[in-house]
């Protein structure tokens, strides 16, 4: 009886495992997916640490503080660096970009905002 | 009974997990990265890659950054690095002494020659005092832009008569770099970058993207085999001036919309025309598409400072081909170029 039970136990806890890690696998692939949302984010970066995510879809605006100061705006589903006190202002004129992937950096302040998720444009690399 | 409610309820999260399956791509399929540097060449660093984790290409993008990073320091001309003797110290030692420096540094120099040969002139590495005036300026306005003003003509004009290339003396024996005109100094400006991506993308894993400011070099289709698609970016802004692919080459773009300053009204860029000492008009933005992304730098700046037919001319012979736009809009092409345009 005792002999038996162990038996039944190991042959229980492989079918067990080989399950669990089916589903580990398959839960793995899902939280990989996530890691790029599918909605549309706007990831703001200062000095390399990332300071916010926004969704694109909600419009508001964020002030991104490090060495200067840049205004980011978020309207109808597109970013832009709207006001900054950086000498040269280069983010200003960088327009407004709402693709996947695309970014618009302000060297001065260190500051880098990227979309990440949401819909690409085939674009992967912008050459200014 | 412990085991079996176990396997029971391994068995239903394994349903569970069946009902996600087939949205699911293969186990192998590797996430696309991406990583960008602020802090070499004075511009936007971006590497793009497909990997298995985010450690390992995190491992990969640090270790390009890096080399650029010694490359950045070697050929940098307005700062000191603890422990790297750099262009600056040969700039500073110029008309006093020959400079002991790191292969590097003899490499770049030995391709500036090259550059300017095959630009015909048009890349001038020994223009560094007379660049050094509209960086000033620049600087300058950007600080104040009430104040903004063009250089000193009188300097300028002394300046240029120190830009004589053949007073770089290189010692590739002793390993040294002398500049015989104490008045001449070297900025590597407009191929450096190009020059730093190529050597940096030839020892880099397959499948990468590496742009550096505008200078864009590919090591290889993406995993799917699909090539990489670069947008040209439209100084006016809107739409692209096109969408180029790009598989193991590089694209390079020079443009009068960076680096730049106003005085009443007028736009004065960092491309200078190496006959006038001041910025080249041709053109509002060139792209080039070369193989090698140290040419294709060169290629830019050269095309930039020459009308359309010198050009042309230029390109004739090399594998590389141009896409030209004027401040009317006008826009012209090299036969080859529409090969590479990705829709």
């Amino acid at each position: 009886m005792e002999h038996t039970m162990r038996l039944r136990f190991r042959r229980g806890d492989l079918l067990a495992l080989a399950l669990v890690l089916a589903l580990a696998a398959a839960l793995a692939f899902a939280l990989a997916v996530q890691a790029a949302p599918a909605a549309a984010t706007v990831q703001i970066y200062l000095d390399g640490r990332l300071a916010a995510e926004l969704p694109l879809n909600r419009d508001t605006v964020y002030h991104a503080d490090g060495r200067y100061h840049n205004t980011i705006t978020i309207r109808d589903g597109t970013v832009a660096v709207t006001a900054s006190d950086c000498p040269g202002g280069d983010c200003t004129r960088s327009g407004a970009v709402s693709a996947a992937g695309r970014s618009i950096v302000c060297l001065p302040n260190r500051m880098e905002l990227r979309l990440v998720g949401g819909a690409s444009d085939g674009v992967d690399v912008v050459v200014r | 009974m412990r085991s079996l409610r176990l396997a029971a309820l391994a068995a239903a999260l394994a349903l569970l997990a069946g009902c996600a399956a087939p949205t699911a791509a293969p186990a192998a399929a590797q996430q696309r990265y991406e990583a960008t540097f602020l802090t070499l060449f004075d511009t936007v660093t971006t590497i793009l890659g497909y990997a298995d984790s985010e450690d390992a290409f995190r491992q990969q993008a640090q270790a390009i950054h890096d080399e650029l990073e010694v490359y950045h320091q070697l050929f940098d001309i307005y700062s000191d690095y603890e422990g790297v003797v750099n262009l600056k110290a040969v700039n500073d030692r110029a008309g006093v002494a020959p400079v002991q420096v790191s292969e590097p540094i003899l490499d770049l120099l030995d391709f500036c020659l090259e550059a300017y040969e095959r630009t015909g002139g048009r890349v001038n590495v020994a223009m560094g005092s007379v660049l050094s005036l509209w960086h000033d300026a620049r600087e300058a306005a950007l600080a104040d832009p009430a104040a903004a003003a063009l250089p000193d003509p009188a300097a300028l004009a002394e300046a240029m008569e120190h830009t004589d290339l053949s007073r770089l003396v290189i010692d590739r024996e002793a390993s040294t770099v002398y500049l015989a005109d104490p008045a001449m100094s070297l900025d590597v400006g407009a191929v450096a970058k190009g020059w730093a991506v190529e050597q940096v993308c030839r020892q880099a894993p397959a499948g990468l993207l590496v742009s550096v400011g505008g200078n864009v070099r590919a090591t290889g289709p993406k995993p799917d085999g699909s090539d990489w698609v670069a947008g040209i970016e439209n100084p006016d802004g809107g739409a692209f001036l096109a969408t180029v692919a790009v598989r193991d080459g590089s694209v390079v773009t020079s443009g009068d919309y960076q680096r730049y300053f106003t005085v009443d009204g007028v736009r004065y860029h960092h491309i200078l025309d190496p006959d006038t000492g001041a910025p080249a008009r041709y053109w509002r933005s060139v792209t080039v598409l070369c193989p090698d992304s140290g040419l294709a730098d060169a290629l830019s700046t050269a095309l930039f400072t020459l009308p359309l037919d010198e050009g042309q001319a230029l390109l004739d012979g090399l594998d590389a081909e141009a896409l030209w736009v004027d401040s009317d809009g006008g826009r012209f092409e090299s036969p080859g170029f529409a090969d590479s345009i990705q829709n």
